[in-house]
């Protein structure tokens, strides 16, 4: 809860501060004299003292109303829901897949006894860390649509195009990062007494014996996808450009760019709760699979 | 065998092509998903893209010859003074819910726009000086104005006055009619899905189309318009079929595009200022024109326009691109001389060092330059600089993330030279940029002379002509101080399938007459 306050009050803040005046661009092409221009931030309430505006936003807050855009005078929590929910599928496809392909990709890199299928899943998680969403983003649109895989059948192009694609590159990105954890923790656990006791009472190569070093590792890869998670809303923000798609990371942008305060700060307010959520979620999820954490607390 | 590969081939490259539009639909890209639909409060170009089709105008402009042609309204007089427009309305229009055309509705629409509660970003400044609108019988309504004001018509003409169903208007806010638009035009407006897409669907009803549009009815049933933000998409949406049409692509892909012969380019001409560069005549060293002067002339403005922008954009020679109404070239592109520049500089006591660098009494040549992030303006400004380094200039060149930023850094000073640019039919949008108390006087300049030439040419009453030949003047008394310049005009690549023709557009060079577009025969 702190954290979601903290970050609320630092982009109030710094949105006011740094980003100029929105009124400036709100009305960059309409010659309005100065008095006009302070009739238009009197209406926006941005004459007022900084603090009163901080005091008013915080007590908004705590109404859940988050203002209007100044942009088109509709209500925040309007204008953010309708672009809610195509990031949403998109993050959670994205994080499905990220999950899935980090799982094996570490896996495949700390467990195969083929040094080619082991060094390949390594060198693909360098490369999914490495590569910036934009540049995967535009070489699997020229994969697409310049290749005879375009013609894929399949539920069709919007699909493909709309969520499966996008949902990929957002994926591969996160996925480097679980790889390697994943890859760590399997090599360290690999060499720990308690594997050689599973050998001894006869658990030997293959999916038991993998189960046995994996877990105690799942409390780590749990919170490193939760973090992730988090990440992966920030992916978003250009995964929308690239795809052309709907949502609040085109949303966030251009309401930095303009100065639409209200919108920004609303979106800021959903990222910092989604991320205290994710947080307490991994917790949750990790106090399942370990029974060593239920113990000492 | 061999004749059933050369038949195979062509079928399996036939299969890998774009699929072709179906009859009756059409998908049209925007690049830019604006913060808002509404053309009486809104102010994007973008969204006169797809409104231009759903409303009509009173008036309409003519592209060949800028004349005005009767729209919603039949005829109309203008007083002698120039302060008082009397329309005669069309009769039997109806807007796409029922609701009957009237003077009322002008009326409603005007007022809408003038009400300062709705916080129009555009639209109310095209009005001008009108102080009432008066409704004399159903079809008459009259507007009178404070003082002349020679761009009414042309205000008129755009989307931005478009008049929309009074039913509408009373039924949905502020925010929310964006969603539910009803004109007159030619399409009606169907759904917009904020940063996803707006649907159109033809008007049956359609009858009372302007001179300007070559068809009396819609082909297309269907338009969906979606937006490609990212530049690098935007040809890659046409290659994959996702679009048959989209404007603003980047030059060298627009051209490869067209080489394919899959494809068509059309070079639109956005009539306004050029991308441009204005001199700060109040802070040193651009406040000596010799500077200014020699600055102008170090720059091969042609390699760079061909660099940057390739071989479809024009060389900006002038305050107003060149098709603007009352344009006239006063910056040739050949002037291009970096001896006589370096002459100009050493004159004026800036020394070539040994380190390359030039200065006066040891005090260093350096300068700022501002520019915004969009239409290209920073890889101009890259060529810029290293052009004026090669003199022995230094230059900070900065990159203003927005307009905010960029009125941030007028407002302190702190630049010697900034990158602005509106755009617009009529050449009056060049008097808040160069009246001495022009609300966008970035350059510091103050000339009475010039002054009384932009009020002169705002409230003209004479014929076009005579009115336009004003705007010569204006460019020869800026041009003479050297405070302005002009790089490249200011040109929209439009890329389309080749299966499609007769896409035209209106004389602000954004909005294309959808009512005209015809699958190839």
């Amino acid at each position: 809860m702190l954290t979601a306050f903290v970050a609320v009050t630092l982009t109030f803040f710094a949105l006011r501060l740094g980003g100029g005046d929105p009124t400036d661009s709100l009305m960059a092409q309409n010659l309005v004299t100065p008095e006009q221009l302070a009739a238009v931030r009197a209406t926006l309430g941005l004459d007022q003292p900084l603090i009163v505006q901080y005091a008013s936003f915080l007590a908004g807050l705590l109404r859940f109303d988050l203002g209007v855009s100044l942009f088109n005078s509709r209500p925040v929590v309007t204008v953010i829901a309708e672009q809610l929910g195509p990031t949403l599928r998109l993050a959670s496809a994205g994080l499905l897949i990220a999950i899935v392909l980090g799982l094996a990709l570490g896996i495949l890199s700390a467990w195969s006894r083929n040094r080619l299928a082991a060094d390949g899943a390594r060198w693909v998680s360098s490369l999914a860390t490495g590569l910036p969403v934009a540049l995967t983003g535009i070489l699997v649109i020229l994969l697409f649509s310049a290749t005879p895989l375009g013609r894929l059948p399949g539920p069709g192009l919007g699909w493909t195009r709309g969520l499966l694609l996008p949902a990929l590159v957002l994926g591969f990105a996160s996925a480097g990062a679980i790889a390697r954890a994943v890859n760590t923790e399997l090599s360290r656990s690999r060499a720990e007494p308690y594997m050689s006791a599973a050998a001894a009472r006869g658990v030997r190569h293959g999916p038991r014996l993998l189960w046995h070093a994996l877990r105690p590792a799942l409390p780590l890869v749990i919170s490193l996808c939760a973090l992730q998670a988090a990440y992966l809303f920030a992916g978003t923000v250009v995964t929308e450009t690239v795809f052309s798609r709907p949502g609040i990371g085109r949303l966030l942008v251009s309401s930095i760019l303009q100065g639409d305060y209200p919108v920004a700060q609303g979106l800021v307010v959903l990222a910092a709760l989604i991320y205290t959520l994710s947080q307490v979620m991994a917790d949750l999820l990790a106090l399942l699979v370990d029974p060593r954490l239920r113990g000492s607390s | 065998m061999r004749r059933a590969l050369a038949l195979l081939i062509p079928l399996l490259l036939a299969s890998c092509a774009a699929p072709a539009a179906s009859g009756d639909s059409l998908r049209y890209g925007l690049t830019l998903s604006p913060s808002g639909l509404d053309p009486h409060i809104n102010a994007s170009s973008e969204l006169t893209i797809p409104l231009g089709s759903v409303y009509d105008t009173l008036v309409f402009q003519d592209s060949e010859s800028g004349e005005f042609v009767p729209g919603l309204a039949e005829s109309w007089e203008v007083s002698a003074d120039g302060r008082q427009y009397t329309f005669h309305l069309r009769q039997g229009v109806r807007f796409h819910d029922g609701t009957a055309f009237d003077a009322e509705a002008v009326r409603l629409n005007l007022e809408r726009v003038r009400d300062p509660a709705n916080l129009s970003q555009k639209a109310a400044s095209m009005l001008g000086p009108l102080e009432s609108v008066d409704v004399v019988d159903t079809s008459t309504v009259v507007l009178r104005l404070s003082r002349p004001f020679a761009p009414l018509l042309d205000s008129l003409s755009q989307v931005y006055l478009g008049i929309a169903s009074p039913t509408a208007l009373a039924r949905w806010g502020t925010g929310e009619y964006q969603f539910h638009q009803v004109g007159t035009g030619p399409y009606r407006f169907v759904e917009y899905i904020p940063n996803d897409h707006v649907t159109l669907e033809a008007n049956p009803d359609y009858a009372w189309g302007p001179s300007v549009y070559q068809q009396a009815r819609p082909h297309f049933d269907r338009v969906t318009f979606r937006f490609f933000e990212d530049p690098a998409t935007r040809a890659l949406a046409l290659e994959s079929g996702e679009v048959d049409v989209i404007g603003e692509v980047p030059p060298h892909d627009a051209e490869r595009l067209a080489s394919s012969g899959e494809f068509l380019l059309q070079a639109v001409p956005i009539p306004g200022q050029p991308l441009q560069l204005l001199f700060n005549a109040s802070r040193a060293p651009t406040d000596d024109p010799s500077v200014r002067q020699a600055l102008l002339l170090s720059l091969d403005r042609p390699q760079i326009v061909a660099t940057v922008f390739g071989s479809q954009s024009a060389v900006a020679e002038g305050l107003l691109s060149a098709s603007t109404a009352g344009a006239s070239r006063v910056v040739p592109a050949d002037q291009y001389d970096p001896a006589q520049a370096a002459a100009l500089l050493e004159a004026a006591g800036w020394r070539l060092g040994a380190d390359g660098r030039r200065a006066r009494q040891s005090q260093p040549l350096s300068i700022t330059l501002v520019v915004p992030p969009w239409g290209s303006n920073p890889e101009a400004a890259q060529l810029v600089s290293a052009a004026w380094e090669e003199l022995g200039v230094e230059v900070d060149l900065q990159v203003a993330p927005g307009f905010g930023p960029l009125k941030q850094a007028q407002s302190t000073g702190e630049y010697n030279l900034i990158g602005v640019n509106l755009f617009g039919s009529d050449p009056d949008l060049l008097r808040p940029f160069f009246a001495s108390e022009g609300l966008y006087n970035w350059t510091g300049w103050s000339d009475p002379e010039l002054d009384a030439l932009l009020v002169a040419g705002a409230e003209s009453v004479a014929p076009r002509p005579e009115r336009m030949a004003l705007y010569t003047q204006v460019a020869d008394r800026v041009a003479a101080q050297a405070l302005v310049l002009p790089i490249r005009d200011y040109t929209n690549l439009v890329v389309r399938r080749t299966g499609l023709t007769d896409l035209r557009f209106s004389p602000q060079g954004w909005n294309p007459y959808l009512i005209d577009l015809q699958p190839a025969p």
